[in-house]
């Protein structure tokens, strides 16, 4: 359903976003797809040598994730600007501990519109966003901009 | 220790062209897809692109973060000439402004400079204290258009 800047009201939550568990293999495939190597991402030695219990996800993959957030409520192409700061860390799956393990990888966005406003022309909202695992620990917040018909 | 020196600093400009293949690639991981037909057909398919509304296959909100990573030397190259310690980093922000849109195709300059540095917190104090570096980053596409501007925020604890 198309999302129009009248039917739009400040206080909105944006629709609830949540991502399946994240795995290592989420993290190998984000490696490659990014081209960020970084052994942290992928190389349980490498975490251990650093003082991690664990390999952790990018936190561009988690920015990813509320890209995809925003973009699954309104388009891409009036999207205007998408701003975060990385707050905690995200640990994959460990699939001998699937039960206890899961919520700690799954990532939920959530947002509220914030303001509307007219900008070059165009009906603009700003909405803050929020990315939490499912046992609430956050990952990261800010805020994106989009101009809506 | 970042050496302050840097502000202003520009790297060199470095050129890539959008592959059809790797956009897919990329958003099927941001939404920890494995198949490219579960994904948005915007970032795959051209005809659907075309039918959202769009001049062809076009990239998720986040893909320029790639650019980063597949030309130059990387993240590498920006803490060398920083002088800032790979160990101590950590990527605490990052802005996209988007002035127009990215497709398949498009050969795109990225130009990063070394926008701001200074410190955070109380030297001394274990856990507050860090070195911030703000790093801007211009991307435009082979018409000379400024599609979007990038400011990563990193920190040396």
């Amino acid at each position: 359903m198309a999302v129009n800047f009248d039917d739009i009201k400040i206080g909105d939550a944006i629709p609830l976003y949540t991502s399946g568990p994240i795995t290592c293999t989420h993290l190998v495939r984000y490696a490659g797809a990014s081209g960020d190597f970084n052994p942290l991402h992928h190389d349980q030695s490498f975490a251990k040598m650093i003082g991690l219990d664990n390999i952790i996800a990018h936190g561009m993959l988690i920015m990813g994730i509320a890209g995809e957030a925003v973009t699954a409520w309104v388009e891409n192409k009036y999207l205007r600007k998408l701003s975060v700061r990385f707050l905690g860390m995200t640990e994959p799956v460990n699939w001998n501990d699937i039960e206890n393990t899961k919520g700690r990888a799954t990532i939920t966005v959530s947002g509220i519109v914030v303001k509307k406003y007219e900008e070059n022309g165009e009906k603009r909202i700003h909405c803050s966003i929020v990315a939490k695992d499912a046992l609430g620990s956050r990952k990261l917040d800010g805020f994106f901009i989009v101009a809506l018909p | 220790m970042a050496d302050k020196s840097k502000v202003g600093l520009e790297f060199p400009t470095y050129t890539i062209t959008v592959e059809k293949n790797k956009i897919a690639e990329f958003a099927m991981a941001v939404a920890l897809k494995q198949h490219k037909e579960e994904i948005n057909p915007i970032y795959y398919d051209d005809a659907g692109a075309k039918k959202a509304g769009y001049h062809g296959i076009t990239v998720p909100p986040t893909f320029m973060t790639s650019f980063a990573f597949w030309t130059g030397q990387g993240l590498p190259e920006i803490v060398n000439a920083l002088g800032i310690n790979m160990n101590k980093l950590l990527h605490s922000e990052e802005e996209y402004e988007y002035l127009g849109n990215i497709y398949e195709g498009d050969t795109i300059t990225r130009k990063m400079k070394v926008a701001e540095m200074f410190e955070r917190g109380k030297r001394g104090k274990v856990g507050r204290f860090a070195e911030v570096t703000i790093l801007e980053t211009e991307v435009t596409n082979q018409r000379g258009e400024l599609v979007a501007k990038v400011r990563t925020t990193i920190m040396e604890k």
